[in-house]
């Protein structure tokens, strides 16, 4: 109903009813004259009498809500009049079944990514322990020959006996083709996995490992060959992700450093018994040989 | 659950509760047995008995159980949470569904790096397709639009469809 004057027209439930539209009307806010569309779904369904019940049974602050709500229902059940708002509840029931399904599978695969990973890396390991071990043999032989030894063995003999780290480290800073940027990017995918299967254990609940593991990724997005040339710099660098992996790495950083420490012992030993026998020339010229190599 | 036999001595809930005679052709009387009163009164105190009688009359026959079983669902919601009702639950579904396609996608892209990093992407198998719905803009309750067209474009605003 239109007042005279030019004043505002008569809410949508108002001019439904055919009567005055008085200021304090409670439907005049949530049903403005141009949705009368809404205002005949929602009276179909609900009925005025029921809506202003349910307004009054409500705190004014949450009226806003309600009438969202209670629009939002009506025009559902328009919509789709057998199932209504039942219905879109029922369809995000499937997609979230869909989606932890399929989150259910791509875990799976992420997990035979990691564990080929995994393997990979065992596989690096061996290869290096055995290359180490075949250089002290080498060595070993070498001196037992009484050969002279050349400037990258001694500092190599030297390293051995204290760091076996810094042994890799020489041994894979003097070999350029020695993979150490696959070391850095397997380092680097080692925490990425290690974080994720440490604090991810399948529930999907758990956005944090999500977050974390992509932290993790975002430093190591630099393209490769930057990352080439600073392995041979920053090797030393890497040794701390070693120390703060999990038990899982530290149990394979146990094993290298009983492995090494056992091979110095060897060759300790060695040495002490050479010494014993080597007579006082052969130890003037290793001592020179000594001095003059450069530990790297 | 409809009751198909119907007697006259035992009136449906509705009647029993309207204190009317419930006849043979009684509209209430397949849906609303007697044995389920509550189910009723609570569809009336919602929405009211003539509306659902008009609800029930607009739907095919063989729909109508399930439409008085969604009307008697969204009365109890509505009870239980006078300012959501059902559309409280819609939300927090809603969220559920944009909470995992988030996380689904961050996996996704682990795998893909993954994949692509241990640069043996012809022995593993590729990454999975996803599975893609959609999302509107978050807020405190969100009103998904079920992927339907807005029969309210036309009106300068459309309430109670996607906000």
């Amino acid at each position: 109903m239109t007042l005279k004057g030019g004043a505002t027209s008569a809410c949508a439930a108002c001019k439904y009813q055919r009567r005055k539209c008085i200021p304090e009307c409670l439907l005049a806010p949530y049903f403005p004259a141009d949705q009368t569309k809404v205002f005949q779904n929602a009276h179909k369904l609900f009925g005025v009498s029921n809506i202003v019940k349910i307004l009054r049974s409500l705190d004014p602050s949450q009226h806003a809500e309600a009438m969202r709500s209670i629009k939002y229902q009506a025009n559902v059940r328009d919509r789709f009049p057998v199932y209504g708002c039942l219905g879109v509840i029922r369809q995000l029931y499937y997609q979230i079944q869909m989606l932890e399904e399929e989150m259910h599978t791509v875990l799976t695969q992420l997990e035979m990514y990691r564990q080929h990973h995994h393997h990979q890396q065992q596989q690096q390991q061996h290869q290096h322990q055995h290359q180490i071990s075949s250089m002290a043999d080498d060595v070993i032989s070498q001196l037992e020959l009484g050969m002279a030894s050349s400037n990258n063995a001694l500092p190599l003999f030297n390293q051995v006996t204290h760091q076996p780290y810094t042994m890799q480290n020489t041994y894979s800073s003097s070999d350029i083709d020695s993979p150490p940027k696959d070391n850095v990017e397997n380092n680097s995918l080692w925490i990425q996995h290690l974080f994720f299967d440490t604090n991810n254990h399948g529930t999907s609940n758990n956005d944090s490992p999500i977050a974390i593991q992509s932290q993790l990724l975002v430093p190591n997005s630099e393209p490769l060959a930057d990352t080439q040339h600073q392995v041979v710099q920053d090797y030393d660098e890497i040794h701390p992700f070693f120390d703060s992996i999990d038990d899982r790495q530290s149990y394979i950083d146990t094993k290298d450093a009983e492995d090494s420490s056992s091979s110095e012992e060897s060759l300790k030993e060695t040495t002490q018994l050479m010494v014993g026998n080597v007579g006082s020339k052969d130890l003037k010229s290793a001592a020179a040989c000594f001095s003059l190599a450069s530990v790297n | 659950m409809a009751s198909s036999s119907h007697s006259s001595n035992f009136p449906c809930a509705a009647c029993k509760f309207l204190r009317r005679k419930c006849m043979p052709d009684c509209v209430f009387a397949p849906y609303f047995p007697p044995e389920e009163p509550h189910k009723f009164i609570n569809v009336h105190k919602i929405f009211g008995a003539s509306n659902v009688s008009k609800l029930i009359n607009e739907v095919a026959p063989h729909q109508r159980e399930d439409a008085v079983n969604s009307l008697a669902y969204e009365a109890e919601a509505r009870l239980k949470d006078p300012v959501y009702g059902c559309v409280g639950a819609i939300s927090i579904l809603q969220r559920q569904v944009f909470r995992l396609q988030r996380e689904l996608d961050a996996i996704h892209a682990d795998l893909i790096r993954y994949a692509t990093a241990t640069c043996n992407c012809n022995e593993m198998p590729p990454p999975m397709g996803r599975t893609s719905f959609h999302q509107n803009s978050s807020c405190n309750i969100y009103y998904p639009n079920p992927h339907w067209n807005e029969p309210y474009e036309g009106n300068g605003r459309s309430d109670g469809g996607s906000l």
